[in-house]
């Protein structure tokens, strides 16, 4: 059975099974797991199975649940995974539980559906909207309604701001570059962002860029706010409503 | 841009008939791709019907350049793009029409990744799983979303990417040519710069091989062909479980002198260590 322990800083405050029931996450007093802090709202969070999946689902909290990094509407979380709450964080142990042995339990799964096939129109809607239900309320998909947006703070390009639309955005001083750098020296392509089926990547073209001051060998995956460095130009990475 | 070219299929370690086709137009620069499927023979009868017409519809286009533009197409699109685009909605017809009247091909359908270069300008146009990749900076660049059911749950935020490869669902597709009479095709341009590589693949490679073993074999040998084959002998040594077709395009520079030389030699320092992103 999957636990999950509330901890403060690394002191274990309240440690409780999930069953059947979802655990709610709050600063209300009536909550399974009972945050004393005045950053996380009354009912901030749950944590509950749904199709054998452990999910958390934030409650509109003022102050947001992140889930190890990342700030999270709703998210599936897996054993080792950390929920944070204000100052707190809520530790999940789902090493019991054997939908979650994903890994392991792989080996002795069904065959793989090996013919490549199409949905017919019926088996498609349906599919898509379990699949709709179960992701409308999630991080990403409510990241994707936003527009992926690149924020120019100092340099010289032609725009101030730019909507990463492409599968593919060129920075550089090509004249077709999406993000265009003015000046001498520039290079044709200096970097470029890649969209993936799982968020956006920055990579290097002839130079190297820096994600939040660190220097990146390959591609690295953008999260909201980040700050983009390349060729003396600053850029912030946000998703605009 | 200078543009040279390679592709290789093969019928993988387990199937026993090769349902991809593709084609390579070397006069117009165009790449095409197909993976088909449907019972008996009918995954090659349509992954080559959906090839044919997407060639055929580029060189009459050539020709004829007031044919007719098929489906909507945004005004800033490119002419080839309008074409290429056009020439892929003929293919999902074509196969269509044909189940229609042949009811024993009922539930083909194929994939189709095509490619037109045309000076520096990329145009893509695609349905389905097979993939467009560009190498660039040291790094795959996906060019082309799966249209597939664990691709769209990944893009949901519902699993992660190392699930999805994990999935048995991975073949199971949302959108592919000869479904349904009308479709809808992803196009796309973009701007080719000297040294790129163009890499167009059915799923039996990408299901294979990783993203940074492609990356690598592709940086590691510069002849085209010799690179496509490389790619289809990776994919069959670890397991071969399905066809496998690999197109690669390697785009050159024509400029010459100084500069460029020095261009070139700075891409190569940033480009030996094959990473790829996202897996």
């Amino acid at each position: 059975m999957a636990k999950l322990s509330l901890m403060f800083e690394d002191k274990l405050v309240k440690q409780v099974p999930v069953g059947s029931r979802p655990v709610g996450i709050g600063r209300s007093p009536d909550n399974d797991l009972p945050v004393d802090n005045l950053a996380v709202s009354n009912y901030h969070a749950r944590v509950y199975f749904e199709a054998d999946r452990l999910v958390v689902e934030d409650l509109d909290s003022l102050n947001g649940t992140f889930v190890n990094d990342l700030r999270v509407e709703r998210a599936t979380l897996h054993d080792g995974d950390s929920i944070w709450i204000g100052k707190h964080h809520i530790k999940v142990d789902a090493s019991g539980d054997a939908p979650l042995q994903w890994d392991s339990g792989r080996k002795a799964a069904a065959p793989r559906i090996n013919e490549t096939m199409v949905l017919d129109t019926k088996a498609r809607r349906d599919m898509l909207q379990q699949a709709a239900a179960m992701g409308e309320r999630s991080q990403f998909a409510a990241g994707r309604l936003k527009m992926p947006t690149l924020v120019v703070l100092s340099g010289n390009t032609d725009q101030k701001e730019y909507v990463v639309t492409n599968k593919l955005t060129v920075i550089g001083k090509s004249k077709m570059a999406t993000v265009r750098l003015k000046g001498w020296f520039k290079p044709q392509l200096a970097a470029q962002i890649n969209q993936r089926d799982d968020g956006y990547y920055v990579g290097p073209g002839d130079k190297a860029p820096t994600v939040n001051g660190t220097p990146i060998a390959g591609p690295v995956r953008l999260n909201d706010g980040d700050l983009i460095e390349v060729c003396g130009v600053r850029m912030n990475f946000i998703f605009r409503d | 841009m200078q543009i040279v070219s390679g592709g290789v299929t093969s019928v993988g370690r387990v199937r026993t008939n090769n349902e991809d086709c593709f084609k390579i137009l070397e006069k117009l620069n165009l790449f095409v791709l197909s993976d088909g499927m449907g019972g008996e023979a009918h995954g090659e009868i349509a992954s080559a019907l959906a090839v044919e017409t997407v060639v055929m519809h580029c060189l009459k286009t050539e020709n004829d350049p007031s044919m007719t533009v098929f489906g909507d197409m945004p005004a800033v699109w490119s002419e080839k793009t309008k074409r290429l685009s056009s020439a892929v909605h003929l293919a999902n017809k074509s196969i269509y029409d044909s189940a229609q009247k042949h009811p024993e091909q009922h539930g083909m359908g194929a994939t189709l990744t095509a490619a037109w270069i045309d000076g520096s300008k990329l145009s893509i146009a695609h349905v389905g799983d097979s993939r467009a990749y560009l190498l660039r900076g040291g790094s795959l660049q996906q060019l082309t979303s799966d249209h597939s059911l664990v691709a769209e749950q990944v893009r949901r935020g519902i699993l992660t990417p190392a699930e999805a490869e994990k999935s048995e669902m991975q073949s199971v597709l949302l959108r592919a040519l000869g479904a349904h009479e009308e479709i809808e095709v992803d196009a796309e341009e973009h701007t080719l710069f000297a040294g790129d590589i163009l890499l167009l693949c059915s799923d039996g490679l990408t299901r294979m091989v990783t993203e940074p073993e492609i990356a690598g074999t592709l940086q590691a040998e510069p002849d085209p062909t010799k690179a496509a084959e490389r790619l289809v002998e990776l994919a069959n040594d670890q397991g071969g479980a399905d066809n496998v077709t690999v197109v690669v395009v390697r785009a050159g520079s024509e400029a010459k002198g100084w500069f460029s030389w020095l261009r070139r030699g700075g891409q190569k320092s940033s480009g030996v260590n094959g990473s790829a992103g996202g897996r």
